[in-house]
């Protein structure tokens, strides 16, 4: 790329490089600092770490099924909401991307919608809204929501089914939009009809960009926090929640072998995307 | 059925699922917001704008100072993250290195991790008594007492920057890859230095990513509730913090929608405001 | 194998008619080309026919029964896009064997016919190969295949070398001709490249702005174009304006020129004293130094550009203050610029253009 290479123009680039170095360093040291802490020996955490000690991570998973409790709960949600966004994505990509028509872009920007507006107003609404439908209904004494939505497994849900919605359809439409229709003729010029040209041809040309969205769901799903701390039932905690608890009051290294093991998670999901599809296909 | 009743089977679930749980709770906030507020229910009947003009009339400025704050902390933390991101993104959209896709898992990576245990990292780096910095330098005798490094604008700065990077880098990253490099080949062959090529061939040609990365960051950051509670405890109030006190702690539903509102539409203005502006520097992009 | 007729088809986009009345009649075996520039309309008709797009008007007939409105599916047909389509998560195997299980064959007739067909387009060996692994040339002969192993009725080739390098597009020309020849397939041919038609069809029909202008053996094409559009597409050619002078036969006809009188052929009545347009391709004039009697015609001009080719010398000769002969020189004329020069052609080799669009 660089023509001719003058002095100065080095070092000017080892100037550029040395700051991208830098910002990348910036980027990871939380993480790394945190996975390091995770096996420190000492009671209250410092740093640097004391000794090395496997104590925290026997602590996490023994301590009364509080963490795995909350584990199991953010795992729950989330492939569950994976699931539902992922069906309920590839439908209305399909649907947008070739039948909207001139609703396209209303409709393209009302689907990821939850995506450019803050998560905390979300939560905020979806909260209220709980509340005042079963208040609603209560007036009519038609208590038929009763703790339907309110504080529910189920209200959970449905939050974390409209933040990661958008991820999956924004990745299946990409995929979509540059589908090459000629393959779709081709397929029906050889006897295909439409129902096989879908099966046969579409879906697995369009396979990436779903996978790739459903993992990125996933993952967001495990992340989230305002909606989740909002809408939780009472008494439970998702594991951002749990942890958040705990680093403000507590101060050994429990979190940091917690968080660790989150990370290991998130890292090997995104492994299993790199090998499956690609980490281009995350663009989003 | 027809078939185009058949498609709309494709559209249904979702619509329903928006229009009943975005669209309506939305609007009920709305609502809600100016209804009269009350300790003892969600709401008392009534309507009211009595909400609005506390928050904006308040005789201290309280809720205009808070709202003030979160706008500039929004401000700084979107031009810094900008001056970080963009030399990044430049580097990775025009980089041949083998190492490219792991550069790019180096950014992904720390967003995908979950905004609690990011915050958490810091902690341990910026803490005043066993901090990461702290400790190292008060090992090599270079400070006595420890750096108010965190609970305080500064840690929740850092915070906020680091947890929304990439969140700049990502658009930055596509419109910078949409620029034909023989652009810059040109540019440095009529004489410029890369540097002036970067500011006037790649930055205006990539504002789109620019203007995308920057309201995207600007709009997380005055709404961030988690980043300013763990590293700045309730001694950096902002808007979104403000907010969920209300309706969680203080129980006046009404009052936090109305600011949820007055936050919302603020940022709006500012974006808005923002597009116009940079819109008018590059004629003829966008 | 199949007739095709064509019955005052229409098509349109919006405000645009993209096919404005076509008559076209195909017979069994026949390969013909739609020719025309791009937009003219060969495209949509194609894909008219093979039922991606959907008549405003008219009739499709595949051996005199209707097929308007029957799905792309069972049309029976076999196409070959131009970017090829194929399926890039199946082999070359799996792209064969598509259009054979849709036909419910049974797998060791597919088999063998897979065997067979990669034969054919010579391609054995290569059936476990995934498409991104072919070369372009590969590529298009696996499209080609795919197409003809479902045996279809009509085949349908939509600028299929268009993607190719110039040689190895001459090469597949031959190839595919004679393919067509010896299957004896009814074939049409969407091109814009008049020499590829020439090359492959029994007949040509030159197509500009939705409608079909001249419909013809190769041949009468070059040779007799019915307008100036039609011999301005097909080859390079001078045009002479001339004003009818007498008839002299059937079909010739003494015409006035600015440099003289001159005598040219054609099949359409002119009145004396019209305006007429006369066309003289540049391989059919020669050059010499000096006039000489006969009964050709002759033009007298100045050598006034000069281009050598390898294989031919471009002479462009200037014969009025505004106009020019292009001819085609032998690689070893001495002509120069600036020289005087006398530019022969046959009677039998010139032709005046029939007056408006047929």
């Amino acid at each position: 790329m660089a023509l001719t290479t003058s002095r100065s123009q080095f070092v000017g680039r080892i100037f550029f490089l040395g700051f991208i170095v830098l910002v990348y360093i910036f980027l990871l040291t939380p993480l790394v600092v945190v996975v390091i802490a995770s096996f420190d020996s000492a009671e209250i955490l410092s740093f640097p770490i004391e000794g090395f000690s496997l104590r925290w991570y026997r602590k996490f998973l023994s301590t009364e099924g509080v963490w795995l409790d909350s584990i199991i709960l953010s795992l729950k949600i989330a492939l569950l909401a994976t699931i539902i966004s992922t069906a309920l994505g590839t439908a209305v990509s399909l649907y947008v991307v070739r039948f909207a028509g001139k609703w396209r872009e209303s409709l393209r920007i009302f689907i990821i919608l939850p995506l450019l507006l803050p998560e905390i107003l979300t939560a905020i609404a979806l909260l209220i809204f709980y509340y005042n439908i079963e208040g609603f209904f209560n007036a009519l004494s038609v208590p038929l929501l009763s703790g339907v939505f309110r504080h529910s497994f189920f209200g959970l849900l449905i939050g974390h089914v409209l933040i990661t919605l958008p991820f999956v359809f924004l990745g299946i439409s990409g995929s979509l939009y540059n589908f090459d229709m000629s393959l779709e003729e081709a397929s029906r010029n050889l006897g295909g009809g439409r129902f096989i040209t879908f099966w046969r041809i579409t879906l697995p040309i369009v396979k990436p960009g779903i996978i790739a969205g459903a993992l990125l769901a996933l993952i967001i799903s495990y992340d989230l926090f305002a909606i989740s701390y909002l809408l939780k039932p009472i008494g439970t905690a998702t594991l951002p929640i749990q942890l958040f608890d705990y680093v403000r009051w507590e101060f050994d290294p429990t979190a940091a072998a917690v968080s660790t093991v989150s990370i290991i998670f998130t890292l090997v999901v995104l492994f299993i995307t790199e090998r499956l599809v690609g980490l281009r296909a995350l663009r989003f | 059925m027809t078939r185009s009743r058949l498609t709309l089977l494709l559209l249904i679930p979702t619509l329903a699922l928006l229009v009943a749980f975005l669209l309506l709770p939305y609007v009920n906030m709305v609502v809600m917001s100016f209804r009269t507020p009350s300790t003892s229910a969600v709401f008392a009947p009534g309507f009211t704008t009595a909400n609005y003009l506390n928050a904006l009339l308040d005789p201290d400025f309280y809720y205009l100072e808070i709202l003030w704050d979160t706008m500039v902390l929004g401000f700084w933390t979107t031009l810094i993250c900008l001056t970080l991101g963009f030399p990044l993104a430049y580097h990775l959209a025009r980089t041949q290195s083998r190492i490219k896709t792991l550069l790019y898992f180096f950014i992904l990576s720390p967003l995908l991790v979950g905004v609690v245990i990011r915050c958490y990292g810091w902690m341990i780096i910026l803490g005043p008594h066993n901090g990461l910095i702290n400790n190292t330098l008060k090992q090599l005798n270079l400070i006595e007492n420890s750096l108010p490094l965190m609970f305080n604008t500064f840690g929740v700065s850092v915070g906020l920057i680091h947890v929304f990077l990439p969140f700049m880098i990502l658009p930055l990253l596509g419109s910078i890859q949409a620029v034909d490099p023989a652009l810059e080949e040109a540019s440095q062959s009529l004489g410029a230095s890369r540097l002036k090529t970067m500011f006037k061939v790649i930055v205006p040609l990539s504002l789109p990513g620019i203007q995308a990365g920057s309201i995207l960051v600007f709009v997380l950051t005055i709404s961030s509730f988690v980043i300013p509670i763990l590293l700045g405890s309730y001694k950096v109030m902002i808007m979104p913090t403000l907010v969920v006190q209300q309706i969680m702690d203080a129980m006046l539903w009404p009052f936090g929608a109305a600011l949820a509102f007055i936050l919302s539409i603020a940022g709006g203005l500012v974006i808005y405001v923002y597009l116009k502006l940079t819109a008018r520097l590059v004629p003829g992009v966008q | 194998m199949t007739t095709l007729k064509l019955k005052n088809l229409t098509c349109r986009f919006g405000d645009v008619v993209a096919v404005d009345g076509i008559d076209l009649e195909i017979g069994d075996h026949e390969l013909v080309s739609l020719l025309g520039p791009s937009g003219c309309g060969k495209t949509t008709t194609l894909r008219c026919i093979a039922g991606f797009e959907s008549p405003d008007g008219g009739d499709i007939l595949f051996d005199q029964s209707s097929v308007k409105g029957l799905a792309p599916e069972k049309r029976d047909l076999g196409m070959v896009f131009q970017n090829y389509a194929l399926f890039p998560h199946m082999t070359v195997s799996g792209n064969l064997a598509y259009g054979l299980q849709m036909r419910k064959t049974d797998q060791q007739e597919i088999d063998r016919r897979i065997g067979e067909t990669l034969e054919i387009v010579q391609l054995t060996g290569l059936g476990d190969r995934y498409p991104n692994q072919l070369s372009g040339g590969q590529q298009q002969r696996v499209a080609l295949a795919r197409a003809l192993i479902i045996q279809p009725r009509i085949l349908l080739l939509d600028e299929p070398l268009a993607n190719l390098d110039a040689k190895l597009r001459e090469e597949m020309r031959f190839f595919i001709r004679n393919l067509q020849k010896d299957i004896g397939i009814t074939t049409i041919y969407v091109t814009h490249d008049q020499a590829e038609s020439m090359v492959m069809s029994d007949r040509i029909v030159v197509m500009f702005d939705g409608r079909i202008h001249q419909i013809g053996k190769p041949a009468e094409i070059y040779n007799f174009p019915a307008t100036q559009e039609i011999a301005d597409f097909i080859g390079l050619s001078n045009f002479i304006a001339c004003t009818v002078s007498s008839r002299e036969a059937d079909d010739q006809y003494s015409v006035d020129t600015a440099t003289g009188r001159l005598r040219s052929t054609t099949t359409a009545s002119h009145t004396v004293g019209s305006e007429v347009i006369m066309m003289v391709r540049p391989e059919v004039i020669t050059l010499h130094s000096e006039s000489a009697q006969g009964t050709h015609n002759e033009i007298q001009g100045t050598v006034a550009e000069k281009y050598y080719l390898g294989n031919v010398i471009t002479y462009r000769i200037r014969y009025t203050d505004d106009a020019i002969l292009q001819v085609q020189g032998q690689p070893w004329s001495t002509f120069e610029v600036g020289d005087s020069i006398w530019c022969r052609f046959d009677v039998e080799r010139s032709w005046i253009l029939p007056t408006g669009s047929s």
